[in-house]
């Protein structure tokens, strides 16, 4: 399945990580790149992707709020994963109660994140934090 | 002959992301990653790379011990830290442990490279914030940025702040001492001393001295609606 994908995160060098990741996968394109909340909601706008790969802690506007922002505005069926590095259960459910869609951690996220965005994709809940053991989906 | 670079950095995402930049390199070859100051330790010992870039927030042993360790195991390493933040402490703190470059992650898309070019010229490479700070330094005291130890730090052996930090992370003494491969007693005795060095009273008062002292980093998360946390990277 074609899946088109928008990379948020304020380090160029996660991104580039988050990228040559999901570019492995055939049919999956990363569409565009933002580096903050704010050029995020202005490239969902432009780009209309599938799913929102979404840091959480970004200068400007976080990806929390971010989150909230896109679910307001959204006229697709778009879905946003965060990719965070708070092994929280409190910041997951914040930002399941902000209407993302998944959860998962950087230090897991080469092991998580195509599973992850491939669940989103199909509209799945899918959760992981580090000292799970075992993704929830 | 290739350059070879190691890698250290407990985010097998952004070493994907580094690994990507530094290979588009003719000549430039990552000859090995690690997830952990401890494994790129062993690492360099047996793979000899011609330059390490070691994040400082890494579990188990954190990037400046690590570039210690490194300088302490060949001192013709060359060890560029990475790191999140570029305060004062943590510039002195990583000019102290020897390293000849510092790039910190969020420039490292636009910094890395040019890293890697200095110290292959037997040059170094900072940050224009590092560099304002060896000036000042130089002009206040008539010297360059003093490579002492900080004063919170003068007491503690290396093999006591690797202590401190797995103390710090959480881990009991038992299972730093099958990390450290030492006996659980002898875990307890240097933690005995290092309590009675720094003056701490409990594993509370750790766990702050190891985040004041950049051997464990914190990130704070933005503001949740109930109530803000923090949390250990």
């Amino acid at each position: 399945m074609a899946v088109r994908i928008l990379l948020v995160d304020d380090h160029p060098i996660v991104r580039q990580g988050l990228r040559t990741l999901l570019e492995g996968r055939p049919g999956w394109e990363v569409v565009g790149e933002a580096s903050d909340g704010i050029e995020a909601l202005d490239k969902v706008d432009v780009l209309e992707p599938d799913v929102v790969v979404l840091d959480v802690t970004m200068p400007r506007m976080n990806g929390l709020e971010a989150c909230r922002q896109i679910q307001r505005k959204r006229k697709t069926s778009l879905e946003v994963l965060f990719v965070t590095q708070h092994d929280s259960p409190q910041m997951m459910r914040e930002a399941l109660d902000a209407g993302a869609r998944g959860y998962v951690v950087k230090s897991n996220a080469a092991r998580d994140l195509l599973e992850a965005v491939e669940a989103v994709s199909q509209h799945r809940v899918f959760t992981a934090l580090a000292r799970s053991p075992n993704a929830s989906c | 002959m290739k350059l070879r670079i190691l890698l250290a950095d407990d985010h097998e995402i952004v070493r994907r992301g580094l690994c990507s930049l530094l290979q588009k390199r003719e000549g430039w070859e990552v000859c090995g990653e690690a997830s952990d100051g401890r494994e790129a330790v062993e690492m360099a010992r047996q793979l000899k790379p011609d330059v390490v870039i070691v994040d400082i927030g890494m579990p188990y042993l954190n990037g400046l011990d690590t570039t210690r360790q490194l300088l302490q195991l060949d001192p013709n390493f060359k060890v560029i830290v990475l790191t999140i933040t570029d305060s004062d402490q943590v510039i002195r703190e990583a000019l102290d442990a020897g390293a000849r470059g510092f790039v910190l992650k969020s420039d490292a898309a636009r910094d890395l490279v040019a890293a890697v070019e200095a110290l292959q010229s037997k040059r170094m490479f900072f940050t224009p914030r590092v560099n304002d700070l060896v000036l000042a330094g130089f002009l206040e005291k008539g010297h360059a940025i003093s490579r002492t130890q900080p004063p919170d730090l003068p007491t503690l052996t290396a093999r006591e702040r690797e202590v401190t930090q797995l103390l710090a992370e959480g881990k009991s003494s038992k299972e730093v001492a099958v990390l450290l491969n030492l006996s659980t007693k002898t875990v307890e005795t240097h933690r005995s001393n290092i309590m009675r060095k720094l003056s701490l009273h409990s594993i509370r008062d750790l766990v702050v001295y190891a985040i004041k002292n950049n051997i464990i980093q914190i990130q704070m998360p933005p503001q949740l609606r109930s109530t803000a946390e923090t949390t250990i990277a």
